[in-house]
This record gives structure tokens, sequence and C-alpha cells, in this order.
């Protein structure tokens, strides 16, 4: 693979970088990369055989003269007065042109173009056939215009050669604030040191070797560094050379993107750590996080209601025929909270989206809160520091609309009440037979009395031993219903209570999916942009 | 580029002499009428020293170098030169990095004094020369007290080097200070308090050199203090001159610095001294020949620099307690972030106490054990029921219904109290990290409540609940209420006002209680008035409440302490501003009073007509 193709691959994964952490990162720390992934984009679809190199220094090193010299033309004005340059000059060997459109994006003046055609010179110049030379504005003098336009323009081209003088080669504002920036451009700048001829040649040996020493120290240990001499047309073969080498090699952009890649990678690194993404919440957050949503839904109240109606209702078909009817007049509670299962009109019912579940209480939603903030806490424990809050903030994302989804898990989830148990209508026509059978004894002795009470012949009462059949079945009717109901009770207990506990389990799966879908899954969203983000900044690292 | 003899006294002495007439008499004119002049410098050096500007504020870095800088000043030049206004004039030499400063000098005095060379930058440390009858005064230290005097040559920016040229007139001392603007940052701060020192400022600079940024920056803030000034351009190719001179010029009147003579010295090679060849400084040294001879001039030099100095300190020392005041104004908004989230908290605490729903679920569930199982009717009865409570404990080996209702209250007590101290810290980190100074203070476990919170709550519900049971008891006293509650036991009766507390608002039972069986706590309720009767249980509850909330607001006080804390450390003492306002105030009406300088013109003799001005 080509430096270029790993190039534009580099940059494709910065680009997936910066989509996974849209939105979930401060924009502020991205800027750069946007700028670099727009920038280096434009750059390659720009003729890529031409190479911009900008000349690059202080006022009064002398960029205009060594502009002039490499030229061997008297294009960019040269003054004693500084700052001079105000605004900077491109000099395109070879035709204009193919390299129209990238001074077009780099923003030369039209005017301030100019062509060197090799036709002209012979051979001599062919070599630097495709070379785009700049020579850029001073930064360091009192008008701040010129430093704004050189900072902009080194961000596009693709070497700088930096001329420093005997006078200024030290200087701070030269070494702080540029190049030491460029210390991951190393192979695309050059540093020459101009004017060599103002030094005694015994000295210059001397200033070469403090100029290299104050390069290491900005981390520029392996640039290329050549003295010059402007007016002398012999002072200028090595930096000559130099500039053919880069622009017959053609790979100068690419390796100034790559440099930029490189540094936006290491300013984005502390934005993933090494580690990979947590694997999410563990068993008791999460079970911490249920119990806290089913407390907040009121789960609990359900399920002593579930438990209440199921005593209700049992009693109301396993009951004794003769007091039914008085319990009839107590409501159901299951009703109460309009939950569905609450009786015959539960069609009716169901039109009715909000159930009357008791709203939480301050301390349910305050340990609904806490639950959240746990499992947030957990899921980002080990993410380098925009992510918790991000991760935070998407455990929260849904916060508002939750109370409404658990309410409607609530109301949804079948609570098991809507069937009748047989073993209620075994009793139920046990009860019925018992009472009847005693109804029919009271009718039984009531006609007895009645004919009696009319004279009419008695009527020849069939007995059980010595106790008439209508006594027998009275008696043992109403007594039987009695011990019938006694012992159902605490089978009807006891199945309440089962009831109550197959509610439970249903209501704190249903309200365990409400949790997994409005708090965990956007934690997942995030945790899975994060990876994404990590393995894109791995690859963008090459 | 030589001097032809234009006679000095026709720009020089004599003018001099005359504008400064009125003072001409006295050797000490500060005599009699500014005895208060060093008294104040001497407060306004206390009140600066006692400036801190501890938070992250873009205006705080300023400040600190400001206010480090005025104590350099004071130290270094105002108090030394105010005690001996009589003392050498000093000419500080500074300028960029390769501007020939060193050789300047040199040249000047005619002697290798200081070092010079290609390498840059090339003075590290400052050399001083001065004629042998000054020499004493130099070394006695009054003046920059900051460096050590050595006779050495040294590398150390800590160091003066204090050599004696006899070619030098007594009066007149110059110091070569290192550059401005090279990569070596001891450089720049030394050359900065040097030039504060300076009676004079000698600024060289060279053709290529002389519209660069920092020294204009330099030459700026010169100009404000009212610094005598002379500018040298050094290095100029002979063909250039003129228009370079000219161009100078342009940008010394454009910055207000017209009056500053300007010796314009061309690029020639050194002799075999390293010395520059006399026909190019000629100009330079006849024109401290005849400042060293006046000694009016001089005196109207140091007057001036020293008045512009001591001007300046006002509306530095404003800015500077503008500083102390946004520190202030920044710290007050940083606790208040702090304070609205605490408030917040405990407002939701209130609302959680008087809604009176905290007592629905767990607590409602264990009320009505309590009351259903008719144990309050039994506890009530006698202490005995205490002694069964333990009792049932040990033969179930569960807690008795008593115990798990007060459970039960502290455990909903104790979540909701966690809650929301987690959310108030939370608030308060992230209110603190939008703010540069607060994110400055942080600290990663600001953002979770302390970590032994759960045990605080724990330990202040049970706080509460023994100082309730203490309430019953005390309240009691005297009234006929004493006389029941004597009977009954005073744990059941707590219980049953700490229920009053939750409920308290909701004494008419509302639906849903209704719904979710709670008609047993109504019961209890019905039962509670009956015993204690309605105003008893009211006030009981009341009491019970407050001490609740009380209990809770330090709580949170104590968690907001630790953000508080930390703007405590860093806030500055209230009246830095005012000290700073008044201090600089006296020593401007102290200033008036003494009236150092009475001129407007210009008081440096203008250079001969050779000198290209």
């Amino acid at each position: 693979m080509s430096d270029a193709d790993a190039l534009v691959a580099r940059l494709q994964a910065v680009r997936r970088f910066l989509a996974a952490v849209d939105g979930q990162v401060p924009d502020a720390h991205l800027v750069t990369a946007h700028t670099v992934v727009e920038r280096a984009g434009t750059r390659l679809a720009l003729s890529g055989h031409h190479t911009v190199v900008a000349l690059a220094g202080a006022t009064g090193s002398g960029k205009s003269s060594l502009f002039n010299a490499l030229a061997r033309l008297d294009l960019s004005p040269v003054g004693v007065r500084r700052p001079t340059t105000g605004v900077a000059y491109a000099c395109v060997w070879g035709p204009l042109d193919g390299a129209s459109r990238l001074l077009d994006w780099i923003g030369v003046l039209p005017r301030h173009r100019f062509v060197r055609e090799s036709a002209l010179d012979g051979d001599d110049e062919s070599t630097l056939h495709g070379l785009v030379l700049l020579d850029l504005p001073d930064f360091d003098s009192v008008q701040r215009g010129h430093r704004l336009e050189v900072d902009r323009l080194l961000g596009l081209v693709d070497l700088v050669v930096w001329v420093v003088d005997p006078q200024k080669y030290a200087d701070r504002v030269i070494h702080t604030n540029y190049l030491r920036e460029f210390h991951r451009h190393q192979d695309v700048t050059v540093v020459v040191l101009n004017q060599a001829d103002r030094l005694p040649p015994a000295e210059l040996p001397r200033v070469l070797g403090d100029l290299r020493r104050l390069l290491d120290a900005d981390g520029l240990a392996g640039v290329p560094l050549l003295p010059t001499v402007a007016v002398d047309p012999a002072g200028l073969d090595g930096l000559r050379a130099e500039l053919e080498r880069t622009v017959t090699e053609r790979q100068a952009a690419v390796r100034r993107l790559a440099g930029d890649v490189d540094a936006v990678v290491a300013g984005l690194t502390p934005l993933v750590g090494p580690e990979a993404a947590g694997t999410g919440p563990d068993d008791a957050s999460a079970r911490e996080l249920t119990t806290a949503l089913a407390g907040a839904a009121g789960v609990p109240a359900v399920v002593e209601a579930v438990e209440a109606a199921y005593r209700h209702r049992a009693g109301g078909t396993t009951g004794w025929p003769v007091v039914r009817g008085w319990r009839k007049l107590r409501p159901d509670p299951l009703r109460r909270l309009h939950l569905p299962g609450g009786g015959a009109d539960a069609s009716a019912e169901s039109l009715v989206a909000a159930t009357s579940v008791p709203d939480p209480t301050a301390a349910q939603r305050s340990a609904l809160n806490l639950a959240i903030r746990t499992v947030a806490d957990r899921c980002a424990a080990d993410l380098p520091a925009p992510w918790p809050v991000a991760v935070a903030a998407a455990a929260r994302s849904r916060l508002a609309d939750l109370p409404d989804a658990l309410d409607h898990a609530v109301a949804t989830t079948d609570l098991g009440m809507t069937r009748r148990p047989a073993w209620w209508r075994v009793v139920g026509v046990l009860q019925w037979l018992v009472t009847v059978a005693a109804a029919a004894g009271l009718g039984w002795l009531v006609l007895g009395y009645v004919l009696r009470a009319l004279g009419l012949p008695a009527l020849e009462n069939p007995r059980l031993g010595e106790v008439p059949w209508p006594t027998v079945l009275l008696l043992g009717g109403l007594l039987a219903g009695l011990l019938v109901a006694a012992l159902t009770r605490p089978v009807t207990r006891w199945a309440a209570r089962r009831a109550g506990q197959r509610a439970e389990r249903r209501l704190t799966a249903s309200v365990g999916s409400v949790g997994d879908t409005y708090v965990l899954d956007p934690v997942w969203a995030v945790l899975a942009r994060y990876a994404e983000a990590r393995e894109a900044l791995r690859d963008a690292a090459r | 580029m030589t001097t032809h003899g234009d006679s000095a006294t026709h720009f020089g002495a004599p003018a001099v002499a005359a504008r400064t007439g009125p003072d001409a008499g006295g050797d000490n004119p500060l005599a009699g009428n500014a005895e208060g002049l060093p008294a104040a410098l001497d407060g306004l050096r206390a009140a600066i020293g006692a400036a801190r500007f501890p938070l992250a504020l873009p205006s705080a870095e300023p400040a600190r170098r400001a206010a480090a800088g005025l104590t350099h000043q004071l130290d270094d030049y105002l108090l030394p030169r105010l005690a001996r206004l009589d003392a050498p004039l000093l000419v500080v030499v500074g300028g960029s990095t390769g501007a020939g400063k060193s050789t300047l000098v040199n040249s000047l005095v005619q002697a290798r004094v200081s070092a010079a060379g290609v390498l840059r930058p090339t003075t590290r440390s400052p050399v001083l020369v001065c004629n042998p009858a000054d020499a004493a005064w130099f070394r006695q230290g009054d003046l920059l007290p900051g460096l050590t005097r050595t006779n050495e040559p040294s590398e150390d920016p800590g160091a003066l080097h204090l050599v004696t040229a006899p070619a030098l007139p007594a009066g007149l001392a110059f110091l070569d200070a290192p550059d401005i603007d090279s990569v070596v940052d001891a450089n720049r701060a030394l050359a900065g308090q040097l030039l504060a020192a300076a009676d004079l400022w000698l600024f060289v600079t060279t053709a290529a050199r002389y519209a660069d940024a920092v020294p204009w920056e330099l030459l700026h803030g010169a100009r404000a203090r009212g610094t005598v000034i002379a500018m040298v351009l050094d290095r100029v190719p002979p063909e250039a001159a003129d228009e370079i001179a000219a161009h100078l010029s342009e940008m010394l009147a454009a910055q207000d610095l017209a009056a500053a003579p300007l010796f314009v010295l061309p690029e020639t090679r050194v002799d075999g001294q390293g010395l520059l060849p006399d026909r190019v400084t000629a100009p330079l040294s006849a024109w401290f020949a005849r400042l060293a001879a006046d000694a009016e001039a001089r005196s109207a030099v140091v007057r001036q620099t020293l008045d512009g100095a001591l001007a300046a300190l006002h509306p530095a020392v404003e800015g500077l307690a503008e500083a102390a005041n946004e520190q202030l104004a920044a710290a007050d908004g940083l606790d208040e972030r702090v304070g609205a989230a605490y408030r917040a908290a405990e407002r939701t605490v209130d609302q959680g106490l008087t809604d009176g729903r905290l007592l629905r679920g767990e607590v409602l569930a264990r009320w009505q054990e309590f009351v259903g199982t008719g144990e309050l009717f039994r506890t009530l009865e006698a202490r005995v029921g205490r002694l069964r409570d333990r009792l049932v404990a040990k033969v179930t080996g569960r807690p008795a219904p008593a115990a798990e209702l007060r459970t039960a209250i502290e455990s909903q007590l104790v979540t909701l109290l966690r809650a929301v101290a987690a959310e108030a810290a939370e608030h308060a980190y992230t209110g603190w990290k939008a703010h540069p100074a607060g994110a400055e203070l942080l600290e990663p476990e600001l953002a979770h409540a302390s970590d032994d919170l759960p045990a605080r709550a724990e330990r202040l519900v049970r706080d509460w609940q023994r100082g309730v049971l203490e309430l019953v008891r005390t309240e009691g006293g005297g009234r006929r209420f004493a006389a029941r509650t004597a009977a009954y036991a005073v744990n059941a009766t707590g219980l049953a006002v700490m229920i009053a507390v939750f409920a308290s608002t909701a004494l008419i039972p509302t639906g849903l209680e209704v719904a979710t069986g709670a008609g047993t706590a109504v019961a209890g309720q019905a039962v509670l008035q009956a015993i204690f009767g309605d105003q008893a249980v009211r006030s009981l509850a009341n009491k019970a409440r407050g001490d609740l909330l009380d209990r809770i607001g330090r709580l949170l006080t104590e968690e907001a302490e630790r953000f508080l804390a930390r703007t405590g450390a860093a806030r500055p003492a209230a009246d830095t501003g005012a000290d700073l306002r008044r201090a600089a105030t006296e020593v401007e009406t102290a200033r008036h009073r003494c009236g150092l300088a009475r001129t407007d013109g210009p008081v440096l003799p203008a250079p001969d007509q050779g000198g290209c001005r």
C-alpha cells in the first residue's frame, strides 16, 4: 500500500472517529481534527504533481531575497523597511494552469503568482518542475495581520523552509510558537541559516552548531539545516538540491498531511483510554436498577392489590352464598388501580391508558435516581474524561419518558387474574348444592308447617334415623356451607400469595425490559460508540 | 555619521538647566515635603505582598505577574532611588538578542567589559559598568538588591557583574542587560526587571529588527511608565540608513515616543578589540559625555523617570485591585453555585417530608403491622412492652414490629438523603466544571457524595429517632399530657410522633391510601389524637420535624463544605482590593505633594546634528 493510500485510509479512520464521538465529546476537542480532515481531503483532490514549498521566517531574515534568488527573477519586493512583505507571493515552475486551482485554494492572489517557464532556461530548471514556491509574510513584526496570514498559510503548504539569520536564529517567537509546533512534520521541514555571509567564516560552524542544539530542543533533531547566501548563486546549492529532491519524490504533500494526522491522533488519544469499553453494568447494579424501577412503578402496591383481589374474587365465588352478596358491595382492589383483569368491564377499561397505581414516593424516586447513577458509574468506570458524563447523560436521557413507560408496562402486563381457577367452580357448585339442599329442607319444613296450619293432612316426612329429612337438609346444608367456607379460606390465602408472586414475577420482568429499553440501551449505544471511536483511532494511528 | 562640532551647549545643558531652574538650588529637593513618600511606598509594597490571586481567572496570571513586577520595581528601583536621588544615573542598555548591546557598551566605555559574540543569546548575566568613584554605591546593593555582586564574569542570571571603567565619566553607569526576546526565558524576565530599574533606557534595535513586535510592546509599557528613553538603531546598512531612520522615526512618533533621541549606527566590522570604531560611536559618546557633565540634566532625567514610575503605580495597582475584586466575585460565584445545589437538595428533602408520601410503601406497611397487631395499644399500656418486644424478637428470631417500623423509616430517609446528596454533589460539580476557576479547583471525587455519607445518614436518622423519644419525654413534663404519657411506653409515643411528622399534612386519608389499605394508619392517627389531643400531636410533630430538617441541613452543609473549603482556601482577603487602592492613593498624594518632575517637555538633550535625527 502506498503512502497516499495509507493516508487516505487513516483519514477515513479519523472521519469514522469523528462520526462516532459526535455529540458525545465537547466539540472544542474536535475542531483541529475536523479542520485537518477537511483540508487533507481538499489537498489530495487537488494537484498531486505540484509540491507547495513555503519560505517562512522572521522579518528581515531575507525570505524575499531567497525567493528571488531561487527564482532567478526579481519577483517579490525586497526592501530595508520592516516589515516588507505583507502578502504571500507564489512562483510556479512549469505551466501555471495545473497549479492555479491549488493557488486559488491556498489563497494567493492571481497578481502575486509568477511562472518560471523552464523553456527559457533550458534544462537546468526542469528538475524543479512542479515546484510552487511561496514567499510568506513575516510573523514577528508589529503588523499582527501578517502573523494571521502566516498561520493560515502554514496549515496549507506541503514543505516549510524556515529561514533564520545570524541575528534572529535564537528568537523565542520562531522556536516556541512555530518550530516546536512542527515537531511532527520533521520530514517536511527544512531550516536554513540565511545571510551566512554576514558571519566571519570561522564562526559559521559554531552558530550552526548552536542552532542545531536549539532545533534538537524543539524536537526537530532530524531536519536538514543548511547555510544559505542569497546574494551568491553558489550559496543556494544546498537548498536547491533539497528542493529538487523533494519535488522529484512528490511525497511532500502526503508526508505533511500524515504529520497533520499524527498530530490529530496524538491530540485525540486522551479522549479514548487504553482500556476497551466496559462490559456494561454488573449483575448487582442491574438488579438494583430493576428493584428501584419496580418500586417507582408501584409494583409492591400492585402485587398487594393482586393478592387482595384474588381473595376478594375467590371469596365471591367460593364463599358461602348466603353472605356472598354482601361481599360484592366492597370494591375489587385491582379495579381501583384501573388495572386490566379488573373484572367484567375490562374491555371498557382498557381504553383508559393510565393506571391509578400510586405515584412513587420521594424515597422511591431517590432510589431510582441512585440506581441509574450507579449503573452509569459502573459502566463508565474505566472510561476517560468526557465519556462518564456522556454515559451518565445517556442513562438519564429518557428519564422523562420513564414514568409513562413504567405505567404502560404495568398496565399491559398480564397479571394472571383473568382466568377463574377450576377449583373455585367446583367449590362454588358444592356451595350451591349444599345451599340448595338447605333451601329445599327449609321449603319442605315451611310446606309442612303451612299444610298443618291450613289443617290439611300432614306430610309424611321420611326420616334419617330419628331426624326428619327436611331438618337434615336444612341444618346439614347450612353446616356444610359454613364448613366448606372455613376450609377454603386457608387455601385461598395460600393461592392468593401464589398469585401475588406470579404477578410480581411478571411485573418485574416487564419493568426490567422497560429498564433495558429506557436506561441500558442508551448506555449501550454510548459504549458502542466509544468502542467504535477507539477502534477508529487505532486505525488512524496506523 | 560622525559628529561635527555643533556646540553641545546649544541643545544640551543650558536648556535643561533652564527648565529645571526652580530646583537647581537644593541638593535634596525632597527634604521637608516628601517624607511621606517612602512610607507610602512601604505601605503599598506590603499591600501588594499581601494580595493573592489563586483562582484561575483570565485576569489572575497577568495580575500575579504584575504584582511580582511591581514588588521587584519597588525593591530594585523606587525605594533605593528615592532614598538617594543624587546617586549616579543608571543607563540600562536593553533590546533584542543579536542587536549588539554588549558590543555597544564595550565601545562606549572603551574596554571589553561584556562578552560579545555570534551565539545567541550572548549575554545571560547582567554587567554593570561605572566609574571607579561610583563603584561603592552600586556595590553597596541598595539598588537591585536581589542580584549578587560579583567581580568575575558569570553565567548565573542571579549575579550582577560589576566592572569599573575609568573611561566612563562619574555620575553615569551602564548596565548591559540580557535580551528580551530569545528562547531563554530567564533572560526575558531578568531584562524586564533590569529595565524597570533604569533611570534611562538605552534601547538598542537593528535594521532587521526595528519592526519586531516584542520590543515595541516593551517600549509601549515604558512610555506608559514615563521612563526616559533613548533609541539606538544599530547595524544599519549604510546605503539604507536614511530610509530606515525615517521609518523608525515615524513609528516612534506614532507611538508617542517622538521625544526619544534616536542614534543611527552603521553596520561595521569590529576592530581587533571587538569594539566599534570611534567614528561610529562618537555621536553617542559625545551625547553621554554631555549628560554626564551636566548634573542638572542628570537629575532631571532621574526625577522624570522616578515620577513616571510612581505615577504609573496607581493605574497598575488599580488593575491589581480590580483583579483582586474579580477573585472575590468569582469565589462568591462558585460558592453560590454550590449553595444553590445544596439548597435545592434541602428543598427536595423538605418536600419529601411535607407531602407525607414518604409514609407510603414500606413505612405504611410497617405502621399497619404495628397498629394492626394491636401492639400499639399493648406497648402504650406499659413499659413492659419493651421487654416483651425483646422477648418476641429473641423467641421468633424476627424483630418485633416496632423495631421493624423504625428500620423502615430509617431506610426510606437514608435513601432519600443519599439520593439528594448525590444529586447536589453532581450539580455543584458540573456548576464548577463550567467555570474556569472552578474547574481548576475540582477533584474527581467531588463529583460524588462523600464515601461515608450513607453511614452518616444512618447515624443521623438514628440520632433523630433518639431525639424524638427524648422530646416526647421532656415535652410531656407538667401538663395533663404528662400524666397520660407516663403511663405509656415512651418509645411507642415517639414512633407515633415520627409517623405524624411524615403524615402531618396528610391526616385525612386520600383515596389512594384507602385503596392501598391505609385505613388502619388513619386509625392509628385517630388513636394518637385521642390519647394526646390534636394540638399536642401537632406541636410534637412540628418540633420533631424541625429537628430532622436541622440535622439534614447540617449534614448537607458538611457535604457542601467539601466544595466551600476549596474556595475558602483560595479566597483572597475581602478587603485586598480596598487596601491596594488606599495604598496607591496614598502614594499618589505623596507624589503630588513632593512634585518630583515639573517639566512637560523633553528632559534629554537632543543628539548632535551628526546623529541622524
